[in-house]
């Protein structure tokens, strides 16, 4: 445990460490998102008061939370810093350590979240002089723990998706396409795109049975008080479910990717 | 001109050999791509399920709007998408003499000599969603206007080119991975949504010095609302005012790039 945290400060030391780039990058990715958002809900309620159970302000203070919260649960996704070190061979020091690859990566991942939560606070800070309290929408420290604890089954839930996916690196050239295609289908199912709710009822119970609503989508009812303490407790079981199946997966696919891995890099 | 065609011919002939060798590469692109058009189609259509208008436009304006963006997003993502990925490695690493020392533009061979064959596959699928999208469209629409709509989303083509290469281009003078391009991704979200939807100095912006509204909204507007010389003056006046402004900063770039590591 010791290690696990001495890895995860020193990723967080080495994030911190990034240049104006980065935080302009992230300014601009956070405005551009928030601005289509921005415009598509005031085009959407041009002609309606409460959409999805949302009045205007709530579905703009919904975007808000989930474009922070996706930037927590996702860290540092798209890096494939797992399938690089296979490409690389850099893979086979691991291999020698007396500590599991996937921990240490995992490791990795929560230390990268501290300018993740750096983001979140500094991006945040606007929003209750603009937005307050919508109506509809209940805020309260009890809301606020629940999110925090569902934001970090939904990291762990998201680093497991996205490590079978990486290690298909032992036998395919490049499965960067595979990480995106995954990230598309959370976008769409995951609630970034559009909340939940206003997906057809239909859908409902598959959404629900889904991982990728317990990567965005849950954390931010959470944090809303969109939730019963009932279905916040089903909730989290599901997404615990899903890390189990996803671990059990990346451990297979890992054992047979270990057999023909030959460590000469690309 | 001839030159420069064989020369693309050549690049055509390489890149589909190489990318048969690389077979999984091939097919998780086309389903990444498959599953990108899905994603938006299924957008519009729940957003649609709450609204009748968008932006002004009904769903079937918005189909043909989404089609056009995946016809402009499978040319750019088919001719242009890997070279420009691959350009601040190398003016990074110094490879970009490989290319300077060449007897035909630099731009052109950097720009143009890697053709995704398997994004290939992707763009002969956006024109078949693109042509459904016309096909299914309820009001009448001429053959005129819908080849002056293709000429328009390739001159927006262009005008995503040139700003993606803006961006790309301060390399040469931030050495960072990859220039402003993050800032080019973030910002070409503006693209794939209508720009009926935005107001104020947000659209004013986005039609003028950030014109990712022209590339594909511009000409879905001229298609529904009808081509006016004042729309076509507008769309080509800052495509060119984007391309020499592009060749101008690789100009300075290159005079900028001190080879090897630079």
């Amino acid at each position: 445990m010791r290690l696990f945290w001495n890895i995860a400060g020193i990723e967080a030391r080495k994030r911190m460490s990034y240049r104006a780039d980065f935080w302009l990058n992230s300014l601009v990715a956070f405005g551009t998102e928030l601005g289509v958002a921005y415009f598509i809900v005031a085009a959407m309620f041009s002609g309606a008061d409460r959409l999805g159970g949302y009045s205007r302000n709530g579905m703009l203070l919904y975007y808000v939370a989930i474009i922070l919260v996706a930037r927590v649960v996702r860290s540092t996704d798209l890096e494939w810093a797992i399938a690089d070190d296979i490409y690389q061979g850099a893979l086979s020091r691991y291999l020698l350590y007396p500590v599991s690859y996937g921990v240490l990566k995992y490791a990795a991942q929560i230390g990268a979240l501290l300018p993740a939560f750096v983001q979140v606070a500094l991006f945040s800070a606007w929003v209750p002089f603009v937005l307050g309290i919508p109506e509809g929408i209940r805020l309260t420290p009890a809301t606020a723990a629940m999110c925090l604890g569902a934001v970090m089954v939904a990291n762990a839930l998201h680093f497991l998706m996205t490590y079978p996916i990486q290690l298909v690196a032992f036998w395919a050239d490049n499965c960067w396409n595979l990480l995106i295609a995954h990230r598309l289908v959370a976008m769409l199912l995951g609630g970034i795109l559009l909340p939940l709710s206003l997906f057809p009822s239909w859908s409902q119970p598959l959404l629900n049975a889904l991982p990728f609503r317990y990567m965005f989508a849950f954390p931010v009812d959470a944090l809303l008080g969109r939730l019963s303490v009932a279905e916040y407790a089903s909730g989290m079981a599901i997404a615990l479910g899903w890390c189990g199946v996803a671990a059990m997966l990346s451990a297979a696919v890992w054992r047979r990717g270990t057999l023909q891995y030959t460590g000469v890099g690309m | 001109m001839i030159r420069y065609l064989r020369l693309y011919g050549y690049f055509l002939r390489f890149s589909f050999s190489r990318a048969m060798e690389f077979r999984f590469d091939f097919f998780f692109r086309i389903f990444m791509d498959t599953l990108w058009y899905g994603h938006h189609l299924v957008f519009f259509w729940i957003l649609y399920r709450h609204t009748s208008l968008l932006g002004g436009w009904t769903v079937d304006q918005m189909f043909v709007f989404a089609g056009g963006v995946f016809f402009a997003d499978a040319i750019q993502m088919t001719m242009v998408a890997n070279n420009l990925w691959m350009l601040p490695n190398y003016v990074n690493k110094g490879d970009l003499d490989y290319y300077l020392v060449r007897p035909v533009s630099s731009l052109f061979f950097l720009s143009l000599r890697d053709f995704a064959a398997n994004s290939f596959v992707n763009l002969l699928m956006a024109i078949g969603l693109f042509t459904w999208a016309l096909a299914r469209f309820p009001g009448p629409l001429g053959g005129g206007a819908v080849a002056a709509y293709v000429g328009l989303l390739l001159l927006g083509c262009l005008l995503h080119y040139c700003l993606q290469m803006i961006f790309t281009i301060p390399v040469f003078w931030l050495h960072s991975s990859g220039g402003l391009r993050e800032i080019f991704w973030s910002l070409d979200r503006y693209t794939s949504r209508p720009h009926g939807i935005f107001t104020g100095w947000v659209r004013k912006l986005l039609v003028s010095l950030l014109p990712f509204a022209l590339i594909v909204s511009f000409p879905t507007a001229a298609l529904f609302g009808g081509l006016t010389w004042r729309l076509v003056a507008h769309l080509a006046g800052v495509t060119a005012a984007a391309f020499l402004l592009m060749v101008w900063i690789w100009s300075r770039g290159l005079r900028a790039y001190s080879s090897a590591s630079s």
